[in-house]
């Protein structure tokens, strides 16, 4: 049984898919993706991520449907879920944390903001970061 | 006049001008349905039932005088056109009255019916063109916003792309890198960061402009915030060898302001200092107080840099503004930070200027308004100069839940704040903005014009709705507490505002209490009790 963390990536741009699954994995996660949000509501069920990396703009459904379903579903309602946006903060970040979002981080992100708010929400004994964003 | 039966507003004291009015009006026109009131209060509460198609107005009233009269009404109905009734020695009044926003003004007993109708329409006539323009005006900036956050958005995200894959590159995910590449890597990287943060001027350059920038003010120790900046341009300030430091005077009371906003008006001030100071030299800020002002604090940027000449100086804060002489070689930039962070001060009602000498540096000050409980306090418990009968005060003091230390605090502190909100009534009481104690909790404290049963009822309401969030019952505890505050009698000869500091003297030393009890002695505690000392004129 692998004990890396298992996350989600949930973006419908091909390259930020890719750049961010390098990183991820470069960083000992394990990643699968998906591209729409219908999508991600099936690859959630099917590999029970650690965690998700929602995009807001998405094909079938958006970032804020996906967060509506994972809710109502008692099997996935635990699993956190991080929103990494191009999206107005100003509009978006209330909105999304009150969808149940466990933090916001608005596109681009800094690599070791984004990394410090994976290992925070994977780990809440973690001192310090998440929901910082 | 070319609706039917024109709805006139006439609001004039003495029965002897009204009823020339009424004449007047309706020699020009029969049907004209005329209501006059002899009050300010009166007028105020007509027009806030329904909009006459014109307010003449008399500026000298038993409830208001002069240029307060004319103020009251087009601010009460900013899209009403008014027209004044002057007397024969008020010309000049009449004429300052046209200055800020009333549309004609006419003489009394100097005029005749056909000039009151000319006056009257062509007002309604001016007042709609105003009106047309503005809303044109309010669309388009509309459309710049939304137009502005559409580009921002998809410029965002091939930026992303950059940014991620640069780094991958720097960090070596994709392999070795020699150290030509790693130079080249790193240019790429320092302008993908430039593009991002214009992409993020340019849209709140926008926001300012249409007025859609949002602060929530709240108590703030200065000296805090400015450490935060301090820390965060460090790195670039070591880099061109420049000294960055801190100079805050102790004893400054917190100040009422927006921590985030605070914080980018002082970056954006301490970048543009780095940025034109040269290698060696030095930035520092400074926080104090001021003899001759009581209300703000005075926070500062100097920097040793080349200077900015006079002509600049006045420029200097407008949009897209950039110095013409920029003998530097580093990037202009869109010439919008200035201009960003004086509105940042203007919102919390603070100013911004700059002293400069060529050859030897520039400093930029604002000014923040210091927190004032009696200030905030003064419309809750005082109505139209008189003490209301009964004040509460209620506080819950909110703890995160130890289990799930990185919950999400950051999110159920305003949600507090929020659903506090909700339940109070507007015009009688107030959410003031929280405390925090060292113990990492939240205070907040509601103060209600209410006697004892209407805070037994408006506490169940607050209890009911904190229970009811499903966020803040998993991530913390609350606990409520309802305290009836014994109010001053007023001795004779105190006006309301002594009474209404003394007040908040009361609510100060409630909430220093109930931080003292939560374990918490310290340097926060005390500045509330400095509240108590700043004055309010």
């Amino acid at each position: 049984m692998s004990t890396k963390p298992k996350i989600l990536i949930v973006d419908d741009d091909p390259d930020l898919r890719k750049g961010l699954n390098l990183r991820l994995r470069a960083n000992h996660y394990e990643t699968s993706y998906a591209t729409d949000g219908f999508s991600a509501i099936a690859m959630a069920q099917k590999e029970r991520p650690d965690l998700i990396i929602l995009d807001i703009g998405l094909p079938a459904g958006d970032g804020f449907v996906v967060l509506d379903r994972l809710q109502q579903s008692a099997a996935l309602s635990a699993i956190p879920v991080i929103v990494l946006t191009a999206r107005d903060p100003q509009f978006n970040r209330e909105r999304t944390l009150q969808a149940g979002a466990t933090a916001f981080l608005q596109k681009p992100a800094d690599n070791s903001e984004l990394l410090n708010v994976i290992r925070a929400t994977l780990n809440p004994a973690w001192p310090g970061t998440a929901g910082a964003s | 006049m070319s609706d039917q039966h024109p709805h006139v507003l006439l609001i004039e004291d003495n029965p002897g001008d009204a009823d020339l009015v009424r004449l007047r009006l309706v020699e020009s026109r029969s049907d004209v349905d005329v209501q006059c009131v002899d009050r300010l209060s009166a007028g105020l509460s007509r027009l806030s039932e329904q909009q006459p198609a014109v307010v003449l107005l008399d500026l000298n009233l038993p409830d208001s005088h002069g240029a307060d009269t004319f103020r009251k009404v087009l601010s009460k109905a900013p899209g009403v056109p008014v027209v004044v009734l002057s007397g024969q020695d008020d010309e000049e009044l009449a004429l300052k009255a046209v200055h800020q926003g009333v549309q004609d003004y006419l003489v009394k007993g100097n005029f005749d019916s056909k000039q009151l109708a000319r006056a009257m329409r062509y007002a309604m006539e001016r007042q709609a063109l105003i009106t047309s323009l503005d809303m044109s005006r309010r669309q388009q900036l509309q459309f710049e916003d939304q137009f502005l956050s559409h580009v921002s958005h998809e410029l965002r995200t091939p930026l992303t792309c950059i940014h991620q894959f640069t780094t991958i590159m720097l960090d070596g995910i994709a392999g070795e890198l020699n150290g030509e590449q790693r130079e080249h890597l790193e240019t790429i990287l320092r302008s993908s960061n430039q593009l991002r943060s214009m992409i993020g001027d340019l849209l709140e350059a926008t926001r300012a402009e249409s007025g859609k920038i949002s602060i929530e003010p709240r108590c703030l120790v200065l000296g805090d915030v400015i450490q935060q900046a301090i820390s965060m341009m460090k790195a670039s300030a070591q880099e061109k060898r420049i000294g960055l430091e801190a100079a805050v005077d102790t004893g400054i009371p917190m100040v009422y302001a927006d921590p985030e906003r605070t914080l980018q008006a002082l970056l954006n001030l301490l970048e543009n200092a780095i940025k034109f100071t040269p290698a060696e030299g030095s930035v520092m800020v400074k926080a104090c107080l001021v003899d001759a002002d009581h209300d703000f604090a005075y926070i500062s940027v100097a920097d040793t840099g080349r200077g900015i000449t006079p002509e600049a100086r006045n420029l200097i804060f407008e949009r897209l503004y950039q110095d013409p002489n920029s003998i530097d070689d580093s990037r202009k930039g869109l010439g919008l930070g200035l201009y960003i962070t004086r509105e940042l001060i203007r919102l919390h009602g603070g100013r911004i200027w700059v002293e400069s000498q060529l050859g030897h540096g520039t400093a930029f000050t604002f000014t923040l308004p210091l927190f004032s409980m009696a200030k905030l306090l003064k419309p809750v418990i005082a109505v139209e100069g008189k003490l209301r009968d009964s004040i509460s005060l209620i506080t819950v003091e909110l703890s995160p839940l130890h289990s799930s230390s990185m919950g999400n605090w950051d999110r159920d502190c305003p949600q507090c704040l929020q659903l506090l909100r909700s339940c109070i009534l507007r015009d009688k009481d107030t959410v003031l903005p929280p405390f925090e104690n060292s113990s990492g909790g939240e205070l907040f404290l509601v103060v209600a014009s209410t006697d004892e049963h209407g805070v037994k009822i408006l506490e169940k309401r607050i209890r009911e709705q904190l229970e009811h969030s499903q966020e803040l019952k998993t991530g913390c505890v609350f606990q409520i507490a309802t305290t009836e505050l014994q109010l001053p009698s007023q001795h004779s000869g105190e006006s309301i505002e002594q009474i209404v500091q003394r007040v908040a003297e009361v609510i100060s030393e409630a909430a220093i209490a109930k931080i003292h009890r939560t374990g918490n002695s310290n340097s926060r505690a005390r500045n509330i009790g400095n509240l108590s000392e700043t004055k309010t004129n």
